[in-house]
């Protein structure tokens, strides 16, 4: 009798750890960025902002992560010293190939978001939805769960976000329920066009 | 512990139990279902470079300004254009959706065009007196019309046919006043954008007999009994008592008199849902003529163009004297019913159809050339019903064609011996010399007179987003209004009046549809009907079950839906080719037991 109990509980802590520890590092497939760039040293030491490159085109759309022409506006030639300028020059720059940053919030295929909506209009904060990357020295990994295609910045980084909270993360109860609480419409065709 | 069997299958079950308080169950229930959107064979836009670039739409006269969200060049969403003055940034759920059409899977994507081109060569170097060669435009007024008109002067007894027109445009900013015979003023009628703006300032009186969309948002819907709208019609002229026609009509007498009334009490307008009807000759009875319902004057053409075809109705062309019809269907418009066409034709007539679809008059013809689809062909649009001043604006293709596509214009002008030139910019050059009207440019929302701008920036504008607008000049009466209305006939034979249940914009549609309109209407197809209870009682007629939808033109099979929704006396059909091959101009049926 107490033999079986064991067999039970110890069954259960197995899926336990299996699931609350095991299964989150495994979900997640990571890769790393083709450039360790540093937000923080552009901010502060070149006193960039960030619409300097994630900027507004003229006609209202957003240019999103900069191409290889904005990089070498500024880094046709190195200006520092360091070895990340140097691999940055070196593979990208000087063969004029382009970068493959992988984005981190990347939405679905079938979402429509408007960035200019949201941030003349809206008055959103860059950081309510994308964190303090535009304070990290250096990119952290990307974790994309193979499952859904999607980033781990999609879903929340919680792994035990299963519609209990809906902040934190870009998925589209995320959305609805930021619209829901200040009052805004939110319909289907809003963003599924 | 020992490890028996049973303390094997605890340990599975605590297992089991421990694993539904974790997040991973639930987390690959949502993956799975997020895994299952990106199955293969799942289409998937282009990811690169995002950009906006303006076209028109093309898929009805409306003609609303689009701005296309582009992705690496690839148009992936669809809006309107806010600074445009007519469609006011409105679209409609087909023009939401016009992107998918290139990729249709049903769309026609060849033909034998050299046979065809020598078929028509060989019919024309052979014709026998008085056989004529005609093009069939279905939307005249476009610039490409022009061109067949040409060609057609260019031939020896050419034919321009062209389906009834209406000879007038409606200002509804105007009226106080809509009185409605079944025109589906919110359902595409005009300009989407323009008509709900204008909503506000005008009164809707609906007549018809089933509660259509329209019928449903105006202001007074008066079920009239089917087939009696010319009785109403006369009451409101003054032609008959309004006793006589609330007894033919079904309608209350205070109801027909609140109509006369507010039709007395200011500016109206009255509309019928055939443009062309003779219903809208009321309008001359109400002064509306010069005030809501006027004249509109024509974009300029080149001077060399003045010698053109005119405009026949199929009707007037002489029976069997047509040795060659060229047909331009390549975009939805005025169908005109193949028992209507089919008596002009010459016994060894050849018949050619530029479509993309397959569903229309390619099922007559004999060469089935592939045209292309909105948004792939560099056209114009012309003037909505609803536009008072003449406007030019080209639909600029966003995607290249996907299929091998004809150009109708082109080989027609090939046909005729007209020179290869580019009709689109000769007419642009012919606005811009004329040098009145504006120019209205998306991007900014500026207008800007045309005389103050060169003709080469005139033709960019043009075709990288915005539009001529004509000056409103004095209006003027259309002509052709002021003929008595019709008498009501009698249908003792064919009893029930078919009235087509949903307005489609052409043989293609997108399976977004399926999200932006009601299923029931797409579902509703060639082959079946919709009866009201009491009607399928009187013919035997089961829901669901089989029987022959009769009319004077002739007889299909279909299935029946029996709907309390549809009144008696009614038979509620799907718009599209066949049924208007089978109903004809008559509009009037017989549903039997199959």
């Amino acid at each position: 009798m107490i033999g079986g109990k064991i067999a039970f509980v110890s069954g259960m802590l197995v899926a336990l750890a299996s699931g609350w520890l095991a299964f989150p590092r495994i979900l997640y497939k990571t890769r790393l960025q083709p450039v360790n760039f540093s937000h923080k040293v552009h901010a502060e030491k070149a006193g960039a902002k960030c619409e300097d490159c994630h900027s507004f085109r003229d006609d209202g759309t957003y240019a999103g992560i900069p191409t290889l022409d904005k990089c070498s506006g500024c880094h046709a030639a190195a200006m520092g010293t360091t070895a990340e300028e140097k691999n940055f020059i070196d593979q990208y720059v000087t063969p004029n190939r382009e970068p493959q940053w992988l984005s981190y919030a990347r939405q679905p295929e079938n979402v429509y978001f408007s960035h200019i909506a949201h941030v003349k209009l809206g008055h959103v904060k860059c950081e309510q939805c994308h964190g303090n990357e535009g304070g990290t020295g250096a990119l952290r990994p990307y974790q994309q769960d193979p499952i859904s295609g999607y980033s781990r910045d999609i879903w929340g980084r919680p792994v035990n976000r299963i519609a209990l909270r809906t902040e934190g993360g870009m998925k589209m109860d995320d959305c609805v329920d930021c619209h829901r609480r200040q009052g805004l419409e939110y319909s289907c065709l809003g963003c599924h066009k | 512990m020992t490890t028996t069997r049973r303390n094997l299958l605890k340990f599975v079950g605590g297992g089991a139990a421990g694993a539904l308080l974790t997040p991973a169950p639930w987390r690959l229930i949502t993956d799975t279902a997020l895994w299952s959107e990106n199955w293969p064979g799942i289409p998937r836009p282009a990811r690169g470079e995002i950009h906006a670039r303006f076209t028109h739409c093309t898929l009805c006269p409306a003609g609303c300004a689009v701005r296309a969200r582009c992705v690496n060049g690839q148009p992936v969403s669809l809006a309107g254009v806010k600074p445009h003055p007519i469609s006011r940034g409105a679209l409609c759920p087909w023009g939401i959706a016009g992107h998918h059409l290139p990729y249709h899977p049903a769309r026609v994507r060849q033909g034998p065009v050299k046979e065809a081109l020598a078929a028509v060569a060989r019919a024309i170097s052979k014709r026998g007196a008085g056989e004529r060669v005609a093009v069939l435009d279905l939307r005249p007024g476009r610039t490409v019309s022009w061109t067949y008109r040409r060609a057609m002067a260019a031939i020896d007894d050419g034919l321009y046919l062209a389906p009834r027109q209406p000879a007038y445009s409606v200002d509804l900013t105007e009226a106080k006043t809509v009185v409605s015979f079944g025109a589906p003023l919110f359902d595409g009628w005009g300009t989407p954008g323009n008509v709900f703006a204008a909503r506000s300032t005008f009164r809707l009186v609906q007549i018809e007999p089933a509660e259509t969309r329209t019928a449903a948002l105006a202001d007074v819907w008066l079920p009239i009994r089917p087939g009696t709208e010319t009785a109403m019609a006369a009451a409101l002229a003054g032609e008959t008592t309004v006793a006589e026609a609330a007894r033919v009509t079904g309608l209350e007498e205070q109801a027909i008199g609140a109509v006369k009334e507010a039709i007395a009490s200011g500016p109206a307008v009255v509309l019928a849902a055939d443009p062309a009807s003779p219903l809208v000759n009321l309008n001359a009875k109400f002064h509306a003529p010069g005030h809501t319902v006027i004249a509109r004057r024509e974009a300029p053409v080149p001077d060399a163009w003045e010698k053109a075809a005119p405009a026949t109705e199929v009707a007037a062309a002489p029976d069997r004297g047509i040795r060659v019809l060229l047909i331009d269907e390549s975009l939805p418009g005025g169908y005109v019913p193949w028992q209507e066409i089919q008596p002009k034709l010459a016994p060894n007539a050849v018949v050619v159809v530029f479509s993309s679809s397959s569903e229309g008059y390619a099922r007559h013809a004999q060469y089935v050339l592939p045209a292309p689809v909105f948004p792939e062909a560099a056209e114009d649009v012309g003037p909505a019903i609803d536009t008072v001043a003449a406007v030019f604006r080209i639909a600029a293709p966003l995607v290249a064609p996907v299929v091998p596509v004809v150009n109708s214009g082109e080989l027609v002008a090939r046909i005729a011996g007209l020179p290869q030139t580019d009709p689109l910019r000769e007419r642009a050059d012919a606005i811009h010399k004329a040098g009145r009207g504006m120019l209205l440019n998306y991007a900014d929302g500026k207008s800007t007179p045309v005389k103050q701008v060169s003709a080469d920036d005139f033709w960019k504008t043009l075709n990288q987003g915005g539009c001529w607008m004509d000056d409103s000049g004095k209006r003027a009466a259309p002509p052709g209004l002021g003929r008595s209305v019709p008498c009501p006939t009698l249908h003792d034979e064919l009893p029930l009046t078919v009235v087509v249940a949903e307005a489609r914009r052409g043989g293609l549609e997108s399976p977004l549809m399926s999200k932006l309109e009601r299923e029931s209407n797409l579902r509703m197809t060639a082959n079946a009907l919709a009866i009201s209870p009491a009607d399928a009682r009187a013919n035997g007629i089961e829901n669901g079950g089989r029987c022959v939808l009769e009319t004077a033109c002739g007889r299909l099979n279909v299935v029946a839906t029996v709907d309390a929704g549809v009144p008696a006396g009614v038979v509620e059909v799907a718009s599209g080719p066949r049924m208007a091959d089978l109903c004809g101009a008559s509009q009037r049926a017989r549903v039997v037991r199959a």
